[in-house]
């Protein structure tokens, strides 16, 4: 038999680290250790630091379920969707879709939305740092100039919305000291999570409904007014006011670039 | 240039607080190309540290050549953090689209040497420097290889104009590995294009009642590792020799130590 071309050999090494099964490469010489057993060294290190990158970034979904179910269902997914560059914080946005289909995980039905708030916050974790909003600089713009302000969310800023406590589900994984006795009621109520990043880490608070179509309407790039305009609606009760104080406080806000760059 | 330590991230803001314990800093390309507070933390440490920008994820030996996207983003983390050494690894990773995150094994043939040969000449442009490649750590090798490794390496250095990164724990590794002995390695390569040491800890794991070292940098160096290092450092001379550590990383402490030594055993050996 010959030899078989770089390309071929690379393909079908990918074959077998990705497949169930390692079958027999008869271009890998075996010796003291059957060919088999050493692309088995291969195979491991493959499923295990994908596993330890996705554990990395899903923390808290590893922390729910344990590593044991993690590794199983990181393992799963690892063969399903490998990471496609090297990369490993941006491996993994597939991740929370997979949590939510996969039907060992069935039983668990926030782990998707857990995943997500992972994912929010390793993306927060490595955006980039812009100027923030701050309460003077809107102070310092003439009030007609207001509503058309081209208000937005910062980079890394995310709305993670869930119908189970995933805010408490985070403290009770990652701040145990902090989450006092009451155990998790998952019928507590929806929660929407402002994701943002801050100077050495990446954060969450609980955003009420009005605070949350506010920010969601900045999102999609409505004007500051019309943004108001369009949660006041919904919630003509709300306090404007301290709901934008709310975003600015976390740094959450900036202006969109072209804003920014007008002279 | 005394001996360094790569850097890991619970070390960081410690190590701010030790400027010039270490002769150098290695980091991880691939551990820095998402940005964030990290990579903010290098920057403030290169102002008083030699750095070693070292690609775990470049895939010099793919066949398909290199993945423009990630090359380009390590040569911007090159240029933004202008390090005094950028060095990969002879090993492939990549193929068709998808990224094995394992250091996998070349057969060494007169077409993977052109394939090598392409892509370290591609990361020269890029970078427009010269970088330095790393002997791999095997657990298999390939029955239709016909270049003994060191050769490989050796000719690639000359037909690429880059240095080769002298791995002593990754010869010794792969010595017991695939049963060569490695003061005939060490031999073989060329001293003139050696511009770096790596030195780190192995485990030994039970394969189907055989051992085989696994290259996991989770321990101390061992002894037979200080000796092929002292040989090497004797035959080849002294170069800045770094000490890795990724699994299970402990104290700073440890990792100075080791460091320590490592220069002490380079002045032994150079006495001798």
């Amino acid at each position: 038999m010959s030899a078989p071309g770089l390309s071929a050999l690379q393909e079908a090494f990918r074959t077998q680290l990705l497949s169930g099964e390692v079958p027999e490469l008869s271009s890998v010489a075996g010796g003291r250790i059957p060919a088999a057993a050493r692309l088995r060294i291969h195979r491991h290190h493959v499923l295990a630091s994908l596993t330890a990158a996705l554990a990395a970034t899903f923390s808290t979904v590893e922390a729910v379920v344990g590593p044991e179910f993690f590794a199983a269902m990181a393992g799963a997914f690892v063969m399903k969707a490998p990471p496609a560059q090297p990369v490993l914080s941006e491996y993994g946005a597939d991740f929370p879709a997979f949590a939510a289909a996969w039907p060992e995980a069935s039983g668990l039905p926030y782990l998707a939305d857990v995943a997500r708030l992972d994912w929010a916050l390793n993306l927060a974790y490595g955006a980039p740092q812009v100027p923030a909003l701050r309460l003077e600089d809107l102070a310092a713009v003439p009030p007609h100039e207001l509503p058309g302000l081209p208000v937005s969310l910062n980079p890394g800023v995310a709305i993670i919305t869930s119908a189970y406590p995933i805010d408490r589900i985070w403290v009770l994984s990652h701040r145990p000291e902090e989450a006092g006795d009451d155990p998790v009621a998952l019928d507590s109520g929806a929660v929407r999570l402002l994701v943002f990043p801050r100077a050495d880490d990446a954060a969450f608070v609980a955003l009420d409904a009005f605070e949350a179509a506010l920010a969601a309407s900045l999102l999609e790039g409505k004007a500051l007014g019309e943004a108001f305009e369009a949660a006041a609606a919904a919630w003509p009760d709300a306090d404007p006011r301290a709901a934008l104080g709310r975003l600015l406080a976390v740094g959450a806000l900036g202006l969109r670039a072209e804003m920014v760059t007008d002279p | 240039m005394r001996a360094g330590i790569g850097l890991r991230a619970r070390h960081l803001d410690e190590i701010v607080q030790h400027a010039g314990a270490v002769g150098f800093l290695e980091i991880h390309a691939e551990n820095y190309l998402a940005g964030g507070p990290a990579l903010r933390k290098v920057e403030r440490l290169r102002r008083d540290h030699a750095l070693s920008v070292h690609g775990v994820g470049l895939s010099l030996g793919s066949a398909e050549g290199l993945d423009a996207t990630h090359l380009a983003r390590v040569a911007a983390l090159v240029e933004r953090l202008q390090p005094a050494f950028v060095s990969e690894h002879l090993a492939w990773s990549r193929v068709g689209g998808t990224y094995l995150n394992d250091l996998l094994p070349l057969p060494y043939t007169e077409e993977s040497l052109g394939v090598v040969t392409r892509n370290v000449e591609r990361l020269q442009m890029a970078l427009r420097r010269p970088v330095m490649i790393e002997n791999p750590a095997s657990y298999l090798a390939f029955v239709h290889s016909t270049i003994p490794e060191p050769e490989f390496l050796a000719a690639l250095a000359t037909r690429t104009g880059c240095e080769l990164l002298c791995d002593i724990n990754n010869i010794y590794v792969s010595a017991e590995n695939l049963g060569f002995e490695p003061g005939g390695y060490l031999e073989a390569l060329p001293a003139v294009a050696i511009g770096e040491f790596h030195l780190a800890g192995h485990a030994r794991k039970d394969v189907d009642g055989e051992t085989v070292l696994i290259d996991d940098h989770g321990s101390l160096i061992c002894e037979a590792v200080w000796t092929l290092y002292r040989d090497a450092v004797a035959r080849l001379g002294s170069r800045p020799t770094l000490v890795e550590w990724d699994t299970g990383v402990p104290e700073l402490d440890v990792l100075l130590g080791e460091a320590s030594r490592a220069d002490r055993e380079a002045s032994r050996a150079m006495q001798a």
